[in-house]
């Protein structure tokens, strides 16, 4: 098989990486929507998929520069970003049919440290990225929390004179459809990007993109741009049903008002995180926010035996997505 | 102590203790701020909520 074959190979299984991200995390988009019944699922899919495509003619391309340097692109190649991506793939795959929300992103990261490790050892992967990604694997769900906690208390005491809950409700409910459109952006930019990353670390690793793209990431090719928000707004319209029922109604319950604090949290800091190059977690950021909210109600609202599921998800998550890439990259030096 | 006040102190605790890893790129803003930010934010929520904890108790 000819190197150019083989590039449009990855690229294509980067993009249904992409769309199984879509399919997996994006569903956290409208799991508050959903839940407050504000929208119904099919009509909530299309709103979430929409924002999800925009979303690249907001925020920078930073997140795909950062995911572009997490190995060192001198020694990428096709078959080390095949490896990586197999190994975020198969994650993927396995939390999703397990009912288990994961991150497709740390799986991402976890894929090509792996594959990196089984190249040349530790000293390829980039270690300010990664310690940066790393401290935000934390930071980032108590981001969420902390805003959704303080908005939730300040919104409470604001609307707590209004006898008519029918009427707050009927108030949030419309703002739940902004809410969840801003977290659909910030999902659509973080995580999008990711893809944009690697396919960008491929195209160089391959000769076919310029090593100059990563300092100037705008210059990143248009395809490559709206291919990327094409797949994961797909991905969205398919949906993850099962993972958006554990993070709507199992985590805690959600009324309306309670829905908006959350996503504008969670979007607030995907924004922020899009903004400064940091690759987060939406589905850490969402369950952060919403936990917040639950808290704020009170501690015993949040069902702490999901909550606990979901941390163990996330620290699974890099070892067990770089263990897969390891394998497959023997693998594919074996067929090489 | 009130159970979520002890929650956001854990949070506290763990969102200095990561401060001094956020790294510092250059040519890129320095983003330390957001993790002094949150350890006084959740200082603040552990005082207050210990407080609504006691000031409940006082009236049940």
């Amino acid at each position: 098989m000819t190197p150019i074959v083989l590039v449009v190979i990855v690229v294509a299984i980067a993009l249904v990486f992409d769309f199984v991200n879509g399919f997996h995390d994006a569903a956290n988009s409208i799991a508050t929507i959903v839940a407050t019944r504000v929208l119904k699922p099919w009509q909530a899919v299309i709103w979430a998929a929409f924002f999800n495509f925009v979303s690249f003619l907001l925020l920078p391309l930073e997140v795909a520069n950062a995911i572009a340097k997490i190995v060192s692109s001198d020694i990428i190649s096709i078959g080390l970003v095949f490896a990586g991506l197999m190994g975020a793939i198969f994650w993927n795959v396995l939390t999703a049919w397990l009912g288990l929300p994961s991150s497709s992103s740390h799986a991402l990261i976890g894929g090509m440290i792996g594959a990196g490790l089984a190249k040349d050892g530790g000293h390829v992967v980039t270690l300010k990225t990664l310690q940066k990604t790393a401290v935000f694997i934390i930071y980032s769900p108590l981001i969420g929390l902390l805003l959704a906690f303080s908005a939730f208390v300040l919104v409470s005491w604001l609307v707590h004179k209004i006898k008519a809950k029918r009427t707050v409700n009927k108030t949030f409910r419309g703002l739940q459809l902004l809410s969840a459109a801003a977290f659909s952006i910030g999902h659509g930019a973080n995580d999008a990007q990711k893809t944009m990353g690697i396919i960008a670390a491929l195209l160089i690793g391959a000769g076919r993109l310029d090593k100059g793209v990563l300092d100037n990431p705008e210059s990143l090719p248009m395809w490559i741009v709206l291919s990327c928000h094409a797949a994961i707004a797909l991905g969205t319209m398919f949906g993850g049903w099962r993972i958006v029922r554990t993070m709507g109604t199992k985590l805690t319950r959600l009324e309306p008002m309670g829905g908006v604090c959350a996503e504008s949290a969670a979007a607030v800091t995907l924004f922020f995180a899009s903004h400064n190059g940091i690759p987060v977690s939406t589905t850490h950021t969402i369950t952060g926010a919403i936990v917040g909210v639950g808290s704020a109600n009170r501690l015993s609202a949040v069902r702490w035996k999901v909550a606990r599921r979901v941390v163990w998800a996330w620290v699974l998550t890099i070892p067990g997505s770089a263990a897969v890439a390891v394998l497959t990259y023997w693998l594919v030096e074996v067929f090489n | 102590m009130d159970r979520r006040a002890v929650f956001f102190v854990i949070a506290a605790v763990l969102s200095a203790a990561l401060v001094p890893l956020i790294p510092h790129e250059k040519g890129k803003p320095d983003i330390s701020w957001v993790g002094y930010t949150m350890v006084v934010a959740f200082v603040v929520l552990a005082v207050l909520s210990a407080l609504d904890a006691w000031s409940r108790s006082r009236f049940h």
